[in-house]
C-alpha cells in the first residue's frame, strides 16, 4: 500500500519528520517498507536556459533551439508557441520517463537531432497548462534539478500490509493510525447524506439474486456527465501513488476507493440492458469479458453483476468492456457494494485475476462504508464532471451487519501481556483508534470496534490491539516460571545425531540437497520397473522439472553432488547425507517418510599425500566405513551378503552387498554402476551405501553389559586352508564361531591368496584363532587337541586342504 | 706405500674431527673403513705386494686401522654425549598420516546450537512429518481455507489436501495434541516454500518453539527470545519487538535484532535500517488452543519461529542462501 505524505496531510496534522512518522508506523504494526519522493520521475529534469532560436529547416511550426544545461549547449526541437530567447524552462532530459510512463530518448524531429524536450506543466504533471512550455520564474540556476528549482518534495511510504489491517488499505485508513500515534483526530471528507427523496428508484432498480454472496449493494445515478481528463489536483494525488490517471470517471472512482477503502465501479448507464442491475451467480461454463479484453471463463459459484440481459460486471473483480465509461458516455450508474470476501477471493484465485477492488474485497471492507464513499464518489463527479446527481441512492442491505461488543477482561489482559495495565491506559489506547469503550464492572470493558475493523472478533483482538499501542517495547522482559520435568529425548534424534558425529569422525562431510528431484532419476538410476523407489510423489506445481517428484533415494542427490564438485576439479570426495526419502501411497494420502543415511566415496584413497601412492578407493574403503559407522552405534552381528544380480540397479553387479543386521535387510553397499555413471555424466568410479535408519533405530534398543577381563593368557593358533575360490572368505570364520567352542575367544582373517602357488580355481585363506580360558591359562596340548578338531572339520566341511 | 698410508691415516682423522654429525660420521667410516672403504682397500691389495713388504705393512695398516677405529668411537661417543638428539631427527615438517574428521553441514552446525541453548533452557525436542495434511499445516493454525493469510507462503501442493508443509508450526499441533500442558518444545526441520532466488530456495530449515502453560506471557515471550539472542549472537546485540500478524499468535510479532554486521549504523546487509529481521513470534492464539482442546481460560503461551540459514548466513557472513545446497566441497569444508 502507497501513500503519498501529502494526501495524508488532507485528513490529519503530521507534525513528524518522515523518518519518525516511517518508524512509528513501523513500531505499531504497518511496516514501512520504503520511503520515496513523488517526484523521482523528475530527477531527469533541470532547468534550462534557451540560448538561441532558429527555424527548424523542414517544419514550420517546429523551432531549433539551443538550450544551456549548465554544463553544455544542447539542441532541442520544439514545437512550443510561447518560446523566446533567454527565458529559463524545464528541459527534460533523455531517460526521464514521464508519469504516462513513456520514456524520453535523444531522437531525430524531421531531420533535426532533439537532445531533451522543453517541458509544458501538463506535461511533466505539475499543473493544468498544456498551451506552452512552463516558463520559470524567478533565477533558477541553469542545471539544477527541477525539484529542487520548484522545491518540489512529497514522500511516498510503501507500507507492506498485513492481511488482517484491511482497515488500512487506504489513505484515511492509514491517517488513522497516524492520529493515533499523535494523539490526534482524522479530519473525515465532509460526510453528505444523500438526498430523501428517491427519484433514482423511478430510472433503475437494484435485485440481489444471491444474498449470501453479495449482502449489500448501493447505487446512485448521475447524468449529464462530460467525460474528459482529470484536474491536476486528481491526477497528482493518483499519480502520486503510482497509479495512471484515466478519464474523470474513472479517475474519480479510484481516488474514492484509495481514500476511503471501498472499491467502486462505474458503469456506462446507457449500456445496461433495461437500465437495471441484477447480482446473481454465473451459469456453469458461461464466458465473459473484462476490462483488460480477456475471455473469462466462469462458474456457478461465481458472483456476476447483471443488467436486465447480459453480464456487465465479475462482481467485486473486474468491470466489462461491454459497459465501461467512454468518452460519449453520459449517464454512470455507480456502484458501491459489499461483497462477500470469500466469495470474492474463491472467484479471484479461480480466474487468477487479482485487482486493487477484488484485493479490498477478499480482506474484507467496512460493511457500513458503502453508502458514505458512494455519495462521495457522486458529488465529485457533479463536480468534476458537470454531472446532475439523480435524488437519492438506492441501498439494497438484506443482511444487516451487526458489530457486536466484546467484553474485555483488564486483570487477562495484564496476564497474557505480563504487565500491569490499568483500565484507563488500555481505555486510551483502543479509544485512539476508534473503539467505543464502556466501563461494565471493576475488571471489565465493554469495546465496540468501529465497523471498518472487521478483524477484531474476539477479546484477545483486543489485547493485541491495546498491546501494539501501548508498544512491545514498553513490555517487561521476564523469564517463564514453568514445571521443570522433561520427556525422554527423541530417539530419531538421537540416532541422527550420533550417524552424523561417526561420520564426520570417519573424514565425511555432510550434504544436505533438495528433498525433490527430477522425475527421470528413477531411470537413471536404471530402478527396475517394479522397485518400490518407483513409488513417487508428484509435486503439483513445482517450481521446475528438476524439482517435480518427492526423492524416494538419497543416491542421485550425491550423485549430482559429485558431478558439481568434479567440475569444480574437486575429485576426491566423501560426502554423506542423512534426510527423509519420501514413499507415495497416492497423491491423496500423506506418504511413508523413511529416514535414509547415505554416504559416496570417489577418487583416491588418500589425498596426494608423501606417505602413501595415489591408489583409488574401491569397495573395501566404503564397506570399511559401514562397519565403522555400525560399530559407533554399538550394533554388532553385522553381515554383508552378495547381492543377487538380479536386484542389482544402480550399483554394479559382482560388487554389491547387501547389509543385514539380525537377519534384517538394512540397506546395501557397492561400486556406482558404470552405466548410472555415464547418465549422472560421472568419469570415475564411485562407492556408496544406502541404510534405512529406522530400521537401524529398532536394533539399537539395546541396553549395554559390561563383560569382565581375562584373567588367563592367551595362546594363538595360525591355520591357512585352500579353499575353492567360490566359497565367500568370511564364511570360514562363521563357521568356526557356529562349533560353539567355548575356548574360542576369537577369530580373525589376516590373510588370503590366489595364484601361484595355490592351484587355479582355489584361493588360500589364514586364519587366527585365540584360544583362551577364564578359569586357568591353556596348556599347549590342550589347545593343540581342539585345533586339530577344529581344523579337520573345516578341511571336511569346506572340502579344503591345508596349504604346503 | 708407508707414506701413503699415514697420508690416509692423517687425511681420515682431520676428515673425523670435522664431522658435526652421526650421520656424516657414518658416513666417514663408510668411506674408510666399510666394505670398500679405502682402508680395507689397502688391506686387501697388501697381498699384492711383494713378499717382505708385506708383514710391516699389514702392521701398519692395522695399525692404523685402530687408531681410525678408536677416532671413530671417541668422535661418536662425543657427538652423543654433546646432545644426542640433535643428530637423531626426521622431517617434522611433513604432513602427518591422515585422520582429519570431515566436517557437519553449517545447517546442522547451527540448528545444533539453537536446539542447545533452548534444551538448556528446559524445552524438549519434537519433530513431525515433512509432508502435512492441510488440516495440520493450516487449520489447525487457524488459516482457514481461501483465508487472504494463505498468501503469506507459497505452497507446495501434493493433492487438494496434502502440502510440503511450509513452517514446522505443524508441530505444535501435534505435540499439544499428544501432552497436557505445561508444554515447552521446539521443533527444528526441513519446510518448503515455492520461492527461489539469492534469498529463498524452495527447501530450507526452521526452528519453532512453543511453551504453553498457566501465566505464560508475552514479557516471557520476550525473555527467552532474548536470552537466546544475546547466547547465539552476543550480549551487545539488542533486540526490537514489533506488531505483525501471524494467524496463528495473537499478539504476534516480528522480532528484529541490531545489525550484526553494522552495530546499527546502517549497511547493504540490514538494507541500511540497522535492524535485522529474524524470528517471527507471538501468543498462541486461543482459536490453535481450541483446535487442541486446551482450556483457553487457564491456559496461555508463545510460540516462536526462525529460519536456520538466515542466522546461519549472518553468523558466517554467507550472502547466497544457495551455497548451502550446491555441497561444493570447497564450501563445506570451511565449517
Amino acid at each position: 500500500m502507497k501513500v503519498s505524505l501529502s494526501w495524508l496531510k488532507d485528513y490529519v496534522n503530521i507534525e513528524m519528520d518522515v523518518q519518525d512518522l516511517a518508524s512509528a508506523l513501523t513500531m505499531t504494526g504497518l511496516e514501512v517498507e520504503s520511503i520515496t519522493n513523488s517526484f523521482d520521475y523528475l530527477d531527469n529534469v533541470v532547468v534550462g536556459r534557451i540560448v538561441e532560436i532558429s527555424p527548424h529547416p523542414n517544419a514550420e511550426k517546429l523551432k531549433i533551439c539551443r538550450v544551456d544545461t549548465g554544463n553544455s549547449i544542447v539542441q532541442v526541437v520544439c514545437g512550443a508557441p510561447n518560446i523566446v530567447e533567454n527565458i529559463l524552462a524545464p528541459l527534460a532530459l533523455p531517460g526521464t520517463i514521464f508519469p504516462d510512463g513513456s520514456i524520453l530518448q535523444k531522437c531525430d524531429i524531421r531531420g533535426q537531432v532533439s537532445e531533451g524536450m522543453l517541458c509544458s506543466e501538463r506535461e511533466l504533471e505539475l499543473g493544468d497548462n498544456k498551451s506552452g512550455v512552463m516558463i520559470l520564474s524567478g533565477t533558477p540556476e541553469t542545471g539544477t534539478k527541477i525539484s529542487s528549482a520548484l522545491s518540489l518534495s512529497d514522500f511516498v511510504l510503501e507500507i507492506g500490509l498485513t492481511p488482517n489491517r484491511s482497515d488500512c488499505l487506504s489513505v484515511i485508513g492509514i491517517a488513522r493510525e497516524i492520529a493515533a500515534i499523535q494523539k490526534l483526530k482524522v479530519e473525515y471528507p465532509v460526510r453528505q447524506q444523500p438526498d430523501r427523496n428517491k427519484d433514482i428508484q423511478k430510472y433503475t432498480s437494484v435485485r440481489i439474486e444471491a444474498p449470501e454472496h453479495c449482502p449489500r449493494y448501493a447505487a446512485a445515478l448521475v447524468t449529464d456527465i462530460t467525460v474528459s481528463e482529470s484536474p491536476f489536483w486528481l491526477r497528482k494525488r493518483l499519480i502520486s501513488i503510482g497509479q495512471r490517471p484515466i478519464n474523470n470517471i474513472v479517475d474519480i472512482t479510484n481516488f474514492v476507493m484509495m481514500e476511503c477503502g471501498q472499491p467502486l465501479h462505474a458503469f456506462d448507464f446507457n449500456l445496461l440492458a433495461e437500465n437495471r442491475i441484477v447480482v446473481r451467480t454465473a451459469e456453469k461454463g458461461e464466458t465473459f469479458i473484462t476490462l483488460d479484453q480477456k475471455e473469462r471463463i466462469l462458474d456457478p459459484e461465481m458472483l456476476m453483476i447483471c443488467d436486465g440481459e447480459k453480464t456487465v460486471a465479475i462482481a467485486g473483480v473486474m468491470g466489462g468492456l461491454n459497459s465501461e465509461i467512454a468518452n460519449s458516455t453520459k449517464r454512470v450508474l455507480i456502484e458501491s457494494a459489499y461483497f462477500n470476501p470469500l466469495s470474492i477471493r474463491k472467484t479471484s484465485k479461480k480466474l487468477g485475476l487479482s485487482t486493487e477492488a477484488s484485493y479490498r474485497f477478499e480482506r474484507g471492507i467496512d460493511p457500513l462504508g458503502t453508502v458514505n464513499a458512494l455519495v462521495r464518489a457522486a458529488l465529485l463527479m457533479t463536480e468534476i464532471g458537470n454531472g446532475k446527481l439523480t435524488g437519492g441512492v438506492i441501498d439494497e442491505n438484506p443482511l444487516i451487519h451487526d458489530v457486536v461488543p466484546i467484553e474485555l477482561s483488564i486483570s487477562e489482559t495484564g496476564r497474557l501481556l505480563g504487565i500491569e495495565m490499568d483500565r484507563e491506559n488500555i481505555k486510551s489506547c483502543l479509544e485512539s483508534i476508534e473503539f467505543d469503550v464502556e466501563n461494565t464492572d471493576a475488571d471489565t470493558l465493554k469495546v465496540t470496534p468501529p465497523s471498518f475493523r472487521v478483524d477484531i472478533t474476539r477479546s484477545v483482538d483486543l489485547m493485541e490491539e491495546a498491546a501494539r499501542l501501548y508498544g512491545y517495547n514498553n513490555i517487561p522482559t521476564t523469564m517463564p516460571f514453568i514445571h521443570a520435568e522433561t520427556i525422554q529425548p527423541l530417539k530419531t534424534l538421537v540416532l541422527r545425531d550420533k550417524i552424523k558425529n561417526i561420520m564426520t569422525d570417519l573424514s565425511f562431510m555432510e550434504a544436505i540437497n533438495y528433498s525433490f528431484i527430477n522425475e527421470s532419476s528413477c531411470d537413471q538410476l536404471r530402478l527396475l520397473s517394479n522397485d518400490k523407489k518407483r513409488k513417487l510423489l508428484h509435486v503439483l506445481n513445482p517450481i521446475n522439472e528438476e524439482q517435480s517428484v518427492m526423492r524416494t533415494s538419497l543416491i542421485p542427490g550425491l550423485l549430482e553432488n559429485m558431478r558439481r564438485n568434479l567440475s569444480q576439479q574437486v575429485r576426491n570426495l566423501k560426502l554423506f547425507e542423512i534426510g527423509n526419502v519420501f514413499l507415495s501411497r497416492g497423491q491423496d494420502a500423506l506418504p511413508e517418510e523413511v529416514e535414509m543415511a547415505a554416504g559416496l566415496w570417489t577418487g583416491d584413497r588418500y589425498n596426494s599425500v608423501w606417505y602413501a601412492k595415489e591408489i583409488g578407493c574401491d569397495f573395501y574403503d566404503i564397506k570399511g566405513i559401514v562397519e565403522g559407522l555400525i560399530s559407533g552405534l554399538n550394533i554388532n552381528n553385522i553381515r554383508f551378503t552378495k547381492m543377487p544380480f538380479e536386484l542389482c540397479c544402480y550399483t554394479k553387479q559382482g560388487y554389491t552387498a547387501q547389509v543385514t543386521i539380525e537377519g534384517r535387510p538394512i540397506g546395501l553397499v557397492g561400486e556406482i554402476h558404470p552405466e548410472v555413471l555415464r547418465n549422472f555424466n560421472l568419469k570415475q568410479r564411485a562407492f556408496i551405501f544406502e541404510l534405512n535408519c529406522n530400521t537401524i533405530l529398532d536394533l539399537t534398543n539395546k541396553a549395554k553389559a559390561s563383560q569382565p577381563l581375562p584373567k588367563f593368557p592367551f595362546t594363538t593358533r595360525d591355520i591357512t586352508v585352500i579353499i575353492s575360490k567360490d566359497i565367500e572368505a568370511m564364511s570360514i570364520l562363521e563357521k568356526l564361531n557356529s562349533y560353539g567352542e567355548k575356548l574360542i575367544e576369537n577369530t580373525q582373517l589376516f590373510d588370503i591368496f590366489e595364484g601361484d602357488p595355490v592351484p587355479p580355481g582355489k584361493k588360500s585363506v589364514s586364519v587366527r584363532i585365540v584360544y583362551g580360558s577364564a578359569e586357568k591359562t591353556l596348556e599347549d596340548n590342550e589347545v593343540n587337541g581342539i585345533h586339530i578338531n577344529i581344523t579337520n572339520r573345516l578341511l571336511r566341511e569346506f572340502n579344503a586342504s591345508l596349504s604346503a | 706405500m708407508e707414506n701413503t698410508i699415514d697420508q690416509i691415516c692423517t687425511e681420515a682423522l682431520r676428515e673425523i674431527e670435522t664431522a658435526k654429525s652421526k650421520d656424516s660420521l657414518n658416513a666417514i667410516s663408510v668411506k674408510y673403513l666399510g666394505r670398500k672403504g679405502i682402508v680395507t682397500q689397502f688391506l686387501r691389495n697388501i697381498s699384492k705386494l711383494p713378499t717382505e713388504e708385506r708383514p710391516k705393512a699389514g702392521e701398519k695398516a692395522n695399525e692404523i686401522k685402530k687408531i681410525l677405529e678408536k677416532a671413530f668411537e671417541d668422535t661418536a661417543s662425543s657427538l652423543n654425549s654433546q646432545s644426542p638428539e640433535a643428530h637423531d631427527y626426521i622431517d617434522v615438517s611433513l604432513q602427518g598420516r591422515s585422520a582429519f574428521p570431515g566436517s557437519l553441514h553449517p545447517i546442522t552446525q547451527i540448528t545444533r546450537q539453537i536446539c542447545d541453548i533452548f534444551t538448556r533452557m528446559g524445552f524438549d525436542i519434537a519433530e513431525g512429518p515433512e509432508i502435512e495434511s492441510d488440516y495440520y499445516n493450516f487449520e489447525a493454525l487457524n488459516i482457514p481455507k481461501y483465508h487472504p493469510a494463505r498468501d503469506m507462503q507459497d505452497t507446495f501442493y501434493v493433492s487438494d489436501n496434502i502440502v510440503l508443509r511450509t513452517h514446522t508450526s505443524p508441530i505444535q499441533v501435534r505435540v499439544m495434541e499428544k501432552r497436557k500442558p505445561p508444554v515447552k518444545v521446539i521443533a527444528p526441520g526441513k519446510v518448503y516454500r515455492s520461492d527461489s532466488d539469492i534469498t529463498h530456495t524452495p527447501m530450507f530449515h526452521q526452528v519453532e518453539g512453543l511453551m504453553v502453560g498457566e501465566n505464560i506471557s508475552f514479557g516471557n515471550l520476550k525473555g527467552i527470545l532474548t536470552n537466546f539472542v544475546h547466547l547465539m549472537f552476543d550480549e551487545k546485540t539488542s533486540l526490537r519487538f514489533r506488531p505483525s500478524f501471524f494467524p496463528f499468535t495473537e499478539p504476534s510479532a516480528e522480532v528484529d535484532i541490531l545489525c550484526v554486521m553494522c552495530r546499527g549504523n546502517g549497511c547493504r546487509i540490514c538494507s541500511q535500517t540497522g535492524w535485522l529481521e529474524v524470528l517471527g513470534a507471538g501468543m498462541v492464539h486461543p482459536a490453535v488452543f481450541e483446535n487442541v482442546g486446551y482450556d483457553t481460560a487457564k491456559i496461555t503461551g508463545f510460540a516462536f519461529g526462525m529460519g536456520v540459514e538466515r542466522i546461519t548466513m549472518l553468523k558466517y557472513g554467507i550472502d547466497d542462501i544457495r551455497k548451502f545446497f550446491e555441497n561444493d566441497f570447497r564450501f563445506l569444508r570451511q565449517f
